[in-house]
């Protein structure tokens, strides 16, 4: 039974149609209202629009105000090609029915709740709505007061198909740039957290942070591959994650380590399973081959699938990128950050050593001018109460100098044994380590910026047992010799070896400067305690350096290399059979 | 039984004169010295049984006077006599005779002269 459709102008709903699709209202409200008017002017029961969603699934999302099936239809969504619904989207053309024909698969399933409704209407038509290169949907109609559409009818609709076709692809022109814009701000936000100096771990709480904001996404998760330095955490979350899930990211998490490539809950879990969890994106964080962790993106499901689209899988991706480079760097960053704190104690234990050293010299000096007036009024005293018949009393005076005299010597004594037996730790040391680490320090000195220095360094020499700390200080007062005798500016050689002394095996350090050599006429008395050629030396330097090195059963050669300067050679045994057990 | 002569050198005066006093009344004959230079020529001018030096001395030090006395008298018996205790061991073992720390009790001086005499 046709119903005239007496009342309509079709040039009033075409006017109508076109005001609202031109209006400033929201994309929803318009379609809506264009709905409302056709199903209104064109005495429709249905009109209902589905849109094809960026997951390539279509769902039923506007409707006409009295629409009873939406209800229904939009808990359902279908590819294209299944369904009359999803053949129409696939093959871009109408097609309509009445209830004689229509097939039972109405969109992707044949639904037994439509069955009440379906019977109710007469006329079934499904038409596209697309532009010449893309599909944003499928308009259909139901009616239950006309067996069929007249072709005026069917003309009126196509056109309208076309508006509203228009009004979906502004609609995802507008979210899509929307979306990049959104995605480039995210990118440079987070750039800009990558780049600061801050330490690792508020970095990554912070990109987890703005991840979640900028995705929108109900939890972020990053999770570090190792235990790296200084991190206290491998997991860095911002929002809630329940149980059940955490354990699914967990699994995902190792398989994407695995593989090396992102996946998703979608891909990766079984079916049951993705309505109990929430749905996410884990991708791998590598650098360089290296792995270094994983990030995960995830939110409740909805309707719409995913809370995080699809299309979000590249930002993912992207992100885990600049997120590797940013771990990197950083962990690149606190190493130096170490290097340097540990140059600067190094250099301030050198200084203090340098100090105590010359302070120690010093005291040993000052004590040696307080004992000689000691000793000439002890030694005095001492005749004067020989010579003097002293009475009982004035003897007891002359004891108590004498005792305070002794008192004082042996005060005086202990100063003066500065250099005193310390019991040496011995363990065994690699030599050219040790240099490395020596002229390290040297070549950082400002004072030092003109001085040259070459290694020739022998790599396999063995360990050899030597107290690190005594050892030295002896090789800086070689060297300080060194810088002394060349003035600040020169050349100094340094080379190691493997030497063997009748039976003896040697490993040898070779300190050549350019500083003009020893004159030949005090060469053996170098290391004489007391003698010096400097101004204010005291003459003890290479006197405890040799000492030391005697103490470690060694010995220390000076030669003169000609034109050039001074060599001096610090023989060290590679073994030392009395001290050989004390060898940690 | 001859006296024996012995050479004191000391920059200090006091100590030479303690030294000297000290040393006389053990029976010896007591020259003084106040460099290592003035040593060496008084040694050039007569002979000593013994020298008794000390090591910090300005100008020439008390080693040096020692490696140019033992060049040239190399029997002649050195004791080095410092305020420095640390270096004992080195030098009695290498070119002087003895070595005495210097002390308000000059007993160790006297013990030490008198050994290496004795054996001569």
């Amino acid at each position: 039974m046709k119903k005239p459709l007496k009342n309509m102008n079709p040039t009033d709903v075409l006017g109508k149609v076109i005001a609202i699709s031109h209006s400033n209202l929201e994309t929803e409200a318009r379609i809506n209202s264009i709905l409302n008017i056709i199903a209104q002017d064109m005495s429709f029961d249905e009109v209902l629009v589905y849109t094809l969603d960026s997951d390539k699934l279509l769902t039923c999302r506007f409707m006409n105000s009295r629409s009873k099936l939406f209800h229904l239809l939009n808990q359902y969504r279908s590819r294209v090609g299944e369904g009359v619904v999803g053949s129409v989207a696939q093959k871009r053309m109408s097609q309509h029915y009445t209830y004689r024909d229509v097939p039972p698969r109405f969109g992707c399933l044949f639904y037994p709740d439509l069955n009440g409704f379906i019977k109710k209407l007469r006329t079934f038509s499904f038409l596209p709505l697309s532009d010449d290169s893309y599909l944003y949907g499928v308009l259909f109609i139901g009616s239950a007061g006309t067996d069929r559409l007249t072709d005026a009818d069917k003309i009126l609709l196509s056109i309208f198909t076309r508006e509203i076709g228009g009004i979906l692809r502004s609609h995802q022109l507008v979210v899509s740039s929307k979306k990049r814009i959104s995605e480039l701000a995210t990118l440079s936000e987070l750039g800009r957290v990558l780049s600061s100096n801050s330490e690792p771990r508020t970095i990554l709480g912070n990109i987890s942070f703005i991840i979640t904001k900028a995705l929108n996404a109900g939890f972020t998760t990053i999770r570090l591959g190792h235990a790296f330095i200084k991190l206290d955490s491998q997991r860095y979350t911002c929002g809630e994650i329940d149980t059940t899930t955490e354990k699914e990211i967990a699994r995902l998490e190792e398989e994407v380590k695995r593989s090396g490539k992102t996946a998703s809950s979608r891909e990766f879990l079984q079916d049951q399973l993705q309505e109990a969890v929430a749905a996410f994106y884990t991708a791998p964080i590598a650098s360089k081959d290296r792995f270094l962790g994983t990030l995960t993106v995830g939110g409740p499901r909805s309707v719409a699938g995913l809370a995080v689209e699809e299309s979000s899988r590249y930002l993912v991706e992207t992100i885990a990128n600049y997120i590797s480079s940013g771990i990197e760097n950083s962990l690149l960053n606190m190493k130096l950050k170490d290097l340097v704190d540990e140059l600067g104690k190094a250099q301030q234990r050198l200084v203090e050593q340098e100090t105590f050293r010359s302070l120690g010299e010093m005291t040993a000096s000052i004590a040696h001018e307080i004992k000689n007036p000691l000793v000439i009024i002890g030694g005095f005293t001492k005749r004067l109460a020989k010579k003097a018949r002293l009475d009982q009393t004035e003897n007891r005076y002359v004891e108590i100098i004498l005792k305070e005299v002794g008192r004082l010597e042996s005060i005086l004594d202990e100063i003066l044994n500065y250099v005193r037996e310390n019991p040496m730790l011995l363990r065994g040391c690699n030599i050219n380590d040790f240099l490395d680490e020596l002229l390290y320090l040297f070549a950082s000195d400002i004072a030092w910026e003109k001085i040259e220095i070459s290694r020739d360094f022998d790599r396999d020499v063995p360990l050899v047992p030597c107290d690190d700390q005594q050892m030295k200080q002896v090789l800086i007062n070689i060297l300080v010799n060194a810088y002394d005798a060349m003035h600040g500016a020169g050349k100094i050689s340094i080379r190691t070896e493997q030497k063997q002394v009748g039976s003896h095996p040697f490993v040898t350090i070779s300190i050549t400067d350019t500083g003009g050599g020893v004159d030949p006429k005090i060469i053996d008395n170098v290391f004489n305690p007391f003698f010096t050629t400097k101004e204010r030396g005291t003459g003890l330097g290479l006197a405890i350096s040799n000492k030391i090195v005697m103490n470690h059963g060694g010995h220390i050669e000076v030669n003169n290399v000609t034109g050039k300067g001074a060599q001096f050679i610090v023989y060290l045994p590679q073994k030392n059979s009395i001290i050989q057990e004390e060898i940690v | 039984m001859k006296t024996m002569r012995l050479l004191v050198v000391d920059d200090e005066e006091n100590i030479r004169f303690l030294f000297k006093e000290e040393l006389e009344e053990e029976g010896y004959e007591v020259d003084l010295a106040s460099s290592g230079l003035e040593a060496l020529s008084r040694i050039k001018e007569s002979p000593y049984d013994l020298v008794v030096l000390d090591i910090k001395m300005p100008g020439m030090s008390g080693i040096q006077t020692l490696t140019e006395i033992k060049n040239t008298n190399k029997d002649l018996p050195v004791i080095l006599c410092s305020a420095y205790g640390e270096f004992k061991q080195d030098f009695t073992s290498w070119v002087s005779d003895g070595y005495v720390v210097k002390s308000a009790d000059t007993s160790e001086l006297k013990q030490t002269i008198r050994s290496i005499l004795g054996k001569t």
